[in-house]
C-alpha cells in the first residue's frame, strides 16, 4: 500500500489524539450539554479519522473509491461544522432576538453567495474541482463568520472569551485551508513532488493548533452567555418600528444637509 | 494560479485582521453602557453652545476688520475661527455618534429587527462619515460656513430629543418588567 509521508502520519496521529482529549474535556466538564452540536462535530471528526484510515488501508491512497469515500465523509464534517458555528452564534445572541434574527440572515446570505461563486469557479477546473470546492466552502464559511462577528461588534454585544476562542478557531482554520489549498495547487502546477505532503501536513498542523486552543478554552465549565433584559418584547418591538424609520429619515436629512454644506441657500430645517 | 494565490492571500489576510479586530474588545465600555449613561450623554448636546458659535463665526466681524484695514488681526481671527469651526464639527460628530449609539441600543433590545432599516442606517452612516471628512478637509483648507453648520446642528439636536424620549420610555418599561421578575432571575440580569 502506498503510504502517507512520515510528517503527515505524525501530525495526523497528534490531531486524532488532540481530538480525543478535547472530546474527553467536553464530556468531563459537562460542556457537551451546553454545546451538543460542537461536541458531535468533534466526535464526528474522530469517527472520520478512523473511517479514512480504514479506507486508505483497504483501498489505497489514490484509488477512485477511496477519493470518493473520503471526500464524502468530509462533506458531512463540513455540514456539522457550519451547524456548530451556528450553535455558538445562537448562544451568544440568544438574549438579543432581533440581532440573532438579523445575524442568521447575514450568515446564510454571505455563506450562500460566496459558495455559489466558488462552486461555479470549481466547475471550470474539473481536475481540481473537489479541492477548489472545498476551498470555496472554507472561504464562504470564513467570510460568513467574520460578517456575523462584525455585526456583533457593531451592536457592541459582549462575547465571552471561550466563545471567542471557539469562533476564532473555526475562522482561523478555514482561512488556513483556503491558503494551503491554493498553495498546494501552485506547487502541483510547478511540478513539486512534495505538494501533497505540504498540503496535508500544513492543514493538519493548523487544525492541531486550533484543537489546542479549544481544549485550553474549554478546560473549565462553559459559562452561560450573559442575559439581557428583554422587557415587554411587544412594546420594545413597537418602539423599534416607530423609531427606526424616523432615525433613518433624520440621518438622511442630515446627510442632505452635509452634502449641501457649502450652499448657503439650503439652510432651512 | 499565482494571481489566485496573491488575491486569496490578501483576502485571507483581511479576514484574519477583521477577525482579530472583532474579537478584540475595544468597545468593552460601550457594551457596559447603561440606559442612564446613554441618556446622560444625549443630554449634553452641542446645541447649548450654538449661540457662542454663531457669534464666533459671524461674517460682520470679518467685514469690519477688512474695512478697518487691520489685516494681521483679520488673519488671526480667520485662523481662530477655523479652529473653532473644526472643534464644533468634531462636537457634531460626537453628537452624531451618541445618537447612533442610542439607535443601536433600541435595535439591540428589540426582539425583531428590520433588515432594510438596519442596512439603510449603515449606508447613511457611511455616507455621513464620508461627507463629514469632506467638510473637515474643506475647513482645513480655509473655508467656514455658519449656515451649513447651524443646519447640521439643528438636525442632530432634533433627532436627539426624539430619541431621548424613546429611550426614557423604554427604560421605564424595562424597569417595570424587572420588578415583575423573580429575585433569583433578577440577579442575573443587567442592562447592556
Amino acid at each position: 500500500m502506498e503510504r502517507l509521508a512520515v510528517l503527515v502520519r505524525w501530525t495526523w496521529g497528534i490531531s486524532v489524539a488532540a481530538q480525543v482529549v478535547l472530546f474527553a474535556v467536553l464530556l468531563l466538564r459537562g460542556n457537551f450539554r451546553k454545546i451538543p452540536v460542537f461536541t458531535t462535530y468533534i466526535a464526528l471528526n474522530i469517527c472520520q479519522a478512523v473511517f479514512v484510515y480504514a479506507v486508505y488501508y483497504r483501498m489505497g491512497l489514490r484509488t477512485l473509491n477511496s477519493v470518493i469515500l473520503t471526500w464524502s465523509s468530509q462533506a458531512l464534517v463540513q455540514i456539522l461544522r457550519a451547524a456548530a458555528t451556528a450553535e455558538l452564534l445562537r448562544l451568544i445572541l440568544k438574549s438579543y432576538r432581533g440581532i440573532w434574527g438579523f445575524g442568521w440572515r447575514v450568515l446564510t446570505g454571505a455563506f450562500g453567495l460566496v459558495l455559489v461563486v466558488a462552486l461555479i469557479a470549481s466547475g471550470r477546473n474539473f481536475p481540481w474541482a473537489v479541492v477548489i470546492a472545498d476551498r470555496g466552502i472554507h472561504l464562504a464559511f470564513g467570510i460568513a463568520v467574520v460578517a456575523c462577528l462584525l455585526l456583533v461588534h457593531h451592536y457592541s454585544i459582549p462575547i465571552h472569551p471561550v466563545y471567542k476562542a471557539l469562533l476564532g478557531g473555526f475562522c482561523f482554520y478555514s482561512c488556513t485551508v483556503v491558503l494551503v489549498n491554493t498553495l498546494a495547487g501552485v506547487l502541483f502546477v510547478h511540478g513539486n513532488p512534495n505538494y501533497q505532503m505540504i498540503w496535508q501536513s500544513a492543514t493538519l498542523i493548523s487544525f492541531v493548533l486550533v484543537l489546542f486552543v479549544w481544549t485550553v478554552a474549554l478546560r473549565k465549565p462553559l459559562v452561560e452567555p450573559e442575559r439581557v433584559l428583554q422587557a415587554g418584547p411587544q412594546e420594545l418591538e413597537t418602539s423599534y418600528w416607530e423609531m427606526s424609520p424616523q432615525i433613518n429619515e433624520r440621518l438622511r436629512q442630515l446627510n442632505d444637509q452635509l452634502g449641501r454644506f457649502w450652499k448657503p441657500e439650503v439652510t432651512r430645517h | 494560479m499565482n494571481l489566485t494565490l496573491i488575491l486569496l492571500g490578501a483576502l485571507v489576510a483581511v479576514l484574519l485582521l477583521l477577525l482579530a479586530w472583532t474579537l478584540h474588545s475595544p468597545k468593552e465600555s460601550d457594551a457596559k453602557a447603561t440606559f442612564s449613561q446613554v441618556l446622560e450623554g444625549a443630554g449634553r448636546a452641542h446645541v447649548e453652545f450654538l449661540p457662542q458659535i454663531r457669534q464666533a463665526l459671524a461674517e460682520e466681524d470679518d467685514q469690519f476688520l477688512s474695512r478697518a484695514g487691520a489685516n494681521p488681526l483679520r488673519r488671526r481671527l480667520k485662523k481662530e475661527r477655523r479652529h473653532v469651526a473644526l472643534s464644533y464639527l468634531r462636537a457634531l460628530r460626537q453628537d452624531f455618534d451618541g445618537l447612533l449609539r442610542m439607535a443601536k441600543v433600541i435595535a439591540t433590545l428589540s426582539p425583531e429587527l428590520g433588515v432594510g432599516q438596519e442596512l439603510e442606517r449603515l449606508r447613511l452612516t457611511v455616507t455621513f462619515l464620508w461627507k463629514y471628512r469632506m467638510v473637515q478637509v474643506a475647513l482645513y483648507a480655509g473655508y467656514a460656513s455658519l449656515p451649513g453648520m447651524a443646519a447640521l446642528s439643528n438636525s442632530i439636536s432634533g433627532l436627539g430629543v426624539r430619541l431621548e424620549a424613546a429611550m426614557k420610555d423604554m427604560g421605564e418599561r424595562a424597569a417595570l418588567a424587572a420588578e415583575m421578575i423573580s429575585p433569583s432571575d433578577r440577579s442575573r440580569i443587567h442592562f447592556s
